[in-house]
């Protein structure tokens, strides 16, 4: 199974480190606000998820109505991506946080995100079979 | 459908699979948040302690104006069904079906073109006739930056919903 111990593992390992950056990056210098880019990453899978929910792959010929709705989830997901890297830079670029705070909080939300895509994968895969 | 062909060059092949369709939504997505980005970070720098332009130049609910009607330009746009466009010289669909989408379709282009004029109007009025200098002549520039990356949003969103017309005619053959 492609999905095995190791990988967990592995994930959790990534997951932790991704927010120890993020923690790091804010309790170093007093300044918590870049723990936004947590709720950034882990809200941004949703939209997709909802969309793909509410929307029937069968009805094709519903002149493309079941796909909008997929279509919005996708946009909405490209932003909340997208958001969470230009949170911190829209902070550090005002002087709120400094520029080492926001290179950590960016990598470390990045690795959060890998984490819950790649373990989205592994579970969709699991489902298939 | 090889004969109907308008241009000499062919759409690439690779435009038609749904894998380059959803990139394309997912980048609209993305181009958005930078549009919206961009104005933000102008908006919060504004405020912030580095700025220290000497009559007091702040960004007001008139700069956000511009980017507001671009959004809703692009959101007009983008909610048209766009086989209902062509659908004029057909008799079933009647009661001018078409006619209706073409103004709704000339309103949401309005807007977004708006929007943009509106952003240089901001950065004229605004920043180049009180002679403002660089580190305060980015909140207007970032104003322009931004309506453009809608605009450029929009742009990408048409094309990857017109590619998907393609796809589902494949699949549904």
């Amino acid at each position: 199974m492609s999905a095995g111990l190791k990988t967990i593992i592995s994930l959790s390992f990534i997951l932790a480190i991704g927010f120890l950056l993020v923690i790091l990056s804010c309790a170093l210098f007093h300044q918590y606000l870049p723990l936004l880019v947590v709720a950034t990453y882990v809200l941004a899978p949703l939209p997709n998820w909802i969309c793909g929910r509410c929307s029937n792959p069968d009805d094709f010929g519903d002149g493309g109505g079941a796909n909008a709705v997929m279509d919005f989830g996708k946009f909405c997901t490209g932003f909340l991506v997208v958001m969470g890297i230009a949170l911190p830079g829209v902070l550090a670029h005002s002087e709120i946080i400094r520029i080492p705070a926001m290179m950590m909080s960016v990598i470390g939300g990045l690795l959060i995100y890998g984490t819950i895509i790649s373990f989205g994968m592994f579970f969709q895969e699991e489902q298939e079979f | 459908m090889s004969e109907e062909r308008l241009w000499k060059f062919r759409k690439p092949e690779w435009m038609n699979s749904s894998m380059a369709r959803s990139a394309g939504v997912y980048g609209a997505g993305a181009l958005f948040a930078l549009a919206f980005f961009v104005m933000l970070d102008a908006s919060v720098w504004s405020h912030s302690a580095l700025n220290g332009s000497d009559p007091p130049i702040h960004i007001k609910f008139i700069d956000w104006l511009p980017l507001i009607f671009s959004s809703l330009g692009m959101l007009i746009i983008n909610s048209i069904e766009k086989t209902r466009l062509s659908a004029d010289s057909f008799s079933y669909s009647g009661s001018g079906v078409a006619w209706k989408a073409r103004v709704v379709l000339f309103l949401g282009f309005a807007s977004l073109a708006g929007g943009m004029a509106g952003g240089v109007t901001v950065l004229v009025l605004k920043y180049v006739v009180p002679a403002a200098v660089f580190p305060t002549l980015y909140m207007g520039v970032a104003n322009v930056m931004a309506n453009a990356l809608v605009m450029l949003s929009s742009v990408v969103l048409w094309i990857s919903q017109n590619m998907e017309d393609e796809y589902a005619y494949n699949l549904a053959l």
